[in-house]
């Protein structure tokens, strides 16, 4: 079962604040630039509050002075979303016993980490798949040694 | 002729990029981000200095990689000034596409990716060697074949990436003009501290007038910089300490292009 849980900021985020001036001056026609940290995992039998409960005690993901998490419904990039996987590096999948700052995470078969960017051509109106690819090419992702998910 | 050291916010070397400019002779300025284009135009050369270039957002180089100041760099590179990225400069060369430049893209074809294993940032003194026939790159040109230069690294993310094929390329066409290795000038898997594809430490443009180099020469340009420097080894003899070294024949180099 895939549950996917994302961490964003609460208070306001200069990164994708930058992005989003950068990708304006750039002739990309978007509003409003959101980004979190998503971490898909493939759980065994853990319920969405457990995996919370873990995941909001991990210090180094989880600040409740200036962090959200959710559960997502979905476990894939939604509208106006790209999702950025960095290749190779050892730190974005992990399959049999996840760790995740020193410690395992309990029932959790398979853990993926993205970036997720959700662009919006107006407030509350994501970005068209012609703008999110083209914002994707641009700025969002170096297919180098990165792969973009949308 | 003069050398533009580039300087956008988060950059964090140009004060020592711009001494070892100084001290191989060059007429080198500091270049803000909201410096006059025209007077940016009129330098000779650029050099784009280790840091943190926007706080690396977004990833390390990209977003410095779209500065108003990069169509500059962009127009001087085209016209065949010697350009030099050094570590975060050395990223933005990549994200911008001014290195490769494979088939005349502007596109990055390759990056500067986390550090392998697992991303951690690494300081560490290595040395570089000169793998590619020193007239394939103007900045090189004056270097003997084969140089040994030692530099400190300082990065995350300095593991070269791309596809198979463009790896393929960089290396057939000569593109990566440094490898790490050890001081004997071996390029030994143990040497290279990131993980690099290749064990590449440097890459240049297909023109040959751009280098995009991760480790910092000019941390090591002067005797008293070694990590073995110390007050009891400079007493009496403080000008030995205050000797050039390895690093700055990259800026030798340099200077030789910049007056070619």
């Amino acid at each position: 079962m895939i549950r996917c849980v994302e961490v964003l900021l609460a208070i306001p985020d200069n990164e994708a604040w930058t992005a989003l001036a950068t990708l304006q001056r750039l002739g990309i026609q978007i509003a409003e630039l959101e980004r979190g940290d998503l971490y898909r995992c493939d759980v065994e039998d853990v319920d969405a509050e457990r995996l919370v409960e873990t995941l909001s005690g991990i210090e180094s993901i989880f600040n409740p002075n200036k962090h959200v998490l959710r559960v997502r419904e979905d476990d894939g990039p939604g509208p106006g979303e790209v999702w950025i996987d960095e290749r190779g590096t050892g730190t974005t999948a992990q399959r049999g016993a996840v760790r995740i700052a020193g410690r395992t995470l309990a029932g959790v078969r398979a853990l993926e980490r993205f970036t997720a960017w959700r662009l919006f051509a107006a407030p509350n109106r994501p970005a068209g798949p012609e703008v999110t690819q083209a914002a994707t090419e641009t700025l969002l992702c170096n297919p180098a040694f990165q792969e973009a998910i949308v | 002729m003069s050398v533009g050291v580039l300087v956008f916010p988060g950059t964090n070397s140009e004060e020592e990029t711009l001494r070892a400019c100084w001290a191989v002779g060059l007429e080198a300025h500091l270049v803000r981000w909201n410096a006059d284009l025209d007077e940016v135009r009129a330098h000779a050369a650029y050099v784009l200095p280790g840091g943190f270039a926007y706080e690396d957002r977004v990833r390390a180089g990209a977003i410095a990689a779209h500065d108003r100041l990069m169509t500059v760099v962009r127009e001087g590179a085209a016209a065949g000034k010697p350009v030099l990225g050094i570590c975060n400069g050395a990223q933005v060369l990549l994200e911008s596409g001014l290195v490769p430049q494979l088939d005349g893209s502007t596109r990055a074809q390759a990056g500067f990716a986390p550090n392998a294993p697992l991303g951690k940032f690494r300081s560490t003194h290595v040395h570089v060697k000169l793998v590619i026939p020193p007239e394939r790159c103007a900045i090189v040109a004056s270097l003997a074949p084969g140089a040994v230069v030692p530099a400190w690294a300082s990065h995350a993310e300095g593991r070269l990436a791309a596809q198979p094929d463009v790896l393929e390329r960089l290396e057939r066409e000569e593109l990566v003009a440094f490898v790490y290795c050890d001081a004997a000038g071996r390029a030994v898997p143990e040497a290279v501290p990131n993980g690099s594809a290749l064990g590449a430490a440097g890459l240049i443009n297909a023109r040959g007038n751009v280098l995009a180099l991760m480790p910092h020469p000019e941390r090591d340009a002067w005797t008293y910089m070694h990590h073995d420097a110390t007050r009891e080894r400079a007493r009496g003899d403080a000008s030995a300490m205050l000797a050039s070294s390895g690093g700055i024949a990259l800026f030798e180099g340099l200077a030789s292009a910049v007056r070619a």
